[in-house]
């Protein structure tokens, strides 16, 4: 009885909520289109699928991912960049000294690492993204290697750390970061300054970093300040945060602390962004689109299935083959019966790593990559 | 039989089974600790089980978070967001481009 009234009570608290936000204006996020919200302080937006018709995606449609509330407002004039630790000479660099170091533009695609989460069963905490806490952008900006160059790093650092100018509430964690120097030292691993040619914004202005093929999660936003250390920083978001188990788990079960490693390059993953899942298409031509991307290396090949994965057929890539970088994918597909059809796509990249059915569990539900998944039913016209 | 029906009722009082009183006082617990650092939202999308949210409930202590009312809190957070209950999909924000 008691659990019985609680289930009533439960339900009415959740309607009388429903009705609450329903009546209120959902709030909106300076520059961005209607995006899917999972959090509005801070801001956490996921792309929805529709958006996704441009190998570029648009900064107006592009996720958002904080963890901590959002820096005020930076003065460009005003901001310094502090390179401590292990240096010849520690600087402050201001945004002028970055613009006149050599400019270098990259295409590279940024996700969240826990892109795909709401996938997983069992459920984990966190934000429950689906398909799009994931875009593709042109970064431009100074490699990091040349404004390290500036301070110059001691040959005894092995990591670089890096902190954003978000700083958490009470006793939130500071977010800070680190990489090993090799990467930190990468031709392609950028300070950038812009993002498809535009001032980056709420994705890391004035300074935000490039660390192509890796997690969003190395990408820095806001940097203020890079230090060569000798260590891999502690901190939370390096441990516990953003560690996967060294081996897979079963579903549901704790990871040792001791078995859980840093999150490095990404793995191969494709999207389908149409049809949308759960959608219903006039009996016809239709045109199947995704796209699909593989950390550090590029996609070699996307493999389209109509029939829930027992046929596979190849499908169209754009020209562009590059690492880092997202390729597109189509497939002309002509249903000859109406019905519910189950479309898949699976992903090859250049390593000859290939989609799983079934991505590895693990206790933070990072690095969803599984087959993707739709379904669509074909009705007569 | 009677053994059964005291192992039903020491499940149903080990699950907590909270009132209508307990769940008013977890919500308004939930209003009073929960706003400093976020919205509502990054928690209302969870569907997490009750050690599932006695986890998150102590990692947002060890953050600060001070609770004057725990138990309610969590009773609250399970009667509302238990991983029995259904997914309701995110809201979408307003249109926040500025218009020409
Ligand atoms: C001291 C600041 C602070 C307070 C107060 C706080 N939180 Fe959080 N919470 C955070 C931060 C920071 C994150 C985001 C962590 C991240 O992005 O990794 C978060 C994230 C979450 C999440 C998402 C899952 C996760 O662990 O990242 C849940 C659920 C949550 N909080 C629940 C609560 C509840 C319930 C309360 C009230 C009892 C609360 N929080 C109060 C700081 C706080």
């Amino acid at each position: 009885m008691q659990s019985n009234r609680r289930q009533v009570f439960a339900a009415l608290l959740a309607a009388a909520a429903a009705r609450k936000v329903k009546g209120a204006d959902t709030p909106a996020v300076p520059g961005k289109r209607p995006m899917i919200l999972h959090n509005d302080r801070p801001e956490d937006l996921e792309t929805p699928v529709k958006y996704f018709d441009s190998w570029v995606t648009p900064i107006d449609a592009f996720f958002v991912r904080q963890h901590l509330p959002r820096p005020a407002a930076v003065d460009p004039a005003a901001y310094r960049l502090n390179l401590t630790g292990l240096v010849s000479k520690p600087l402050q660099v201001s945004l002028a000294d970055l613009q006149n170091l050599p400019q270098h533009t990259l295409p590279a695609t940024l996700e969240c690492t826990g892109n795909g989460r709401a996938f997983y069963t069992p459920k984990l905490p966190g934000i429950q993204w689906g398909r799009g806490a994931v875009g593709n952008a042109e970064w431009s900006g100074p490699r990091l290697s040349d404004v390290l160059k500036l301070a110059g790093v001691d040959p005894a650092a092995r990591f670089l750390e890096i902190d954003g100018a978000d700083t958490g509430v009470m006793q939130t964690p500071d977010f800070v970061r680190s990489m090993p120097m090799e990467k930190a030292l990468h031709p392609a691993t950028l300070l950038a300054l812009k993002m498809n040619g535009q001032s980056p914004d709420i994705h890391g202005f004035p300074a935000r970093l490039i660390v192509p093929g890796w997690d969003g999660t190395s990408w820095v936003k806001w940097v203020v300040r890079l230090a060569p250390v000798a260590k891999e920083s502690g901190g939370f978001f390096m441990n516990p945060g953003y560690r996967y188990p060294k081996y897979h788990l079963p579903p549901g079960t704790a990871a040792r602390p001791v078995e859980l490693e840093v999150i490095e390059g990404m793995p191969v993953k494709s999207t389908l962004t149409a049809p949308e899942d759960g959608s219903k298409a006039v009996l016809g031509p239709i045109v199947i689109r995704g796209f699909a991307w593989a950390g550090e290396n590029a996609v070699e090949r996307v493999e389209v299935s109509i029939d829930g994965g027992a046929r596979w057929r190849n499908a169209q890539l754009s020209a562009q083959k590059l690492p880092f970088a997202w390729r597109l994918f189509t497939l002309n597909w002509t249903p000859q019966e109406p019905g519910y059809y189950t479309v898949m796509s699976r992903a090859t990249d250049t390593a000859g790593r290939v989609q799983p059915i079934v991505p590895p569990w693990n206790p933070s539900g990072y690095l969803w990559n599984g087959i993707d998944r739709v379904g669509v039913t074909v009705e007569k016209a | 039989m009677m053994r059964t029906a005291l192992l039903l009722l020491a499940s149903a009082l080990a699950a907590g089974a909270a009132d209508q009183a307990t769940i008013e006082k977890g919500q308004k617990e939930e209003q009073r600790t929960c706003l400093p650092c976020h919205s509502l939202r990054i928690i209302h999308t969870n569907r997490l089980s009750r050690a599932g949210w006695s986890k998150e409930l102590d990692k947002m202590a060890g953050w600060g978070t001070k609770y004057t009312d725990r138990d309610a809190l969590l009773e609250y957070l399970v009667a509302t967001y238990g991983d029995d209950k259904p997914v309701t999909p995110p809201e979408m924000s307003a249109d926040g481009r500025t218009k020409q």
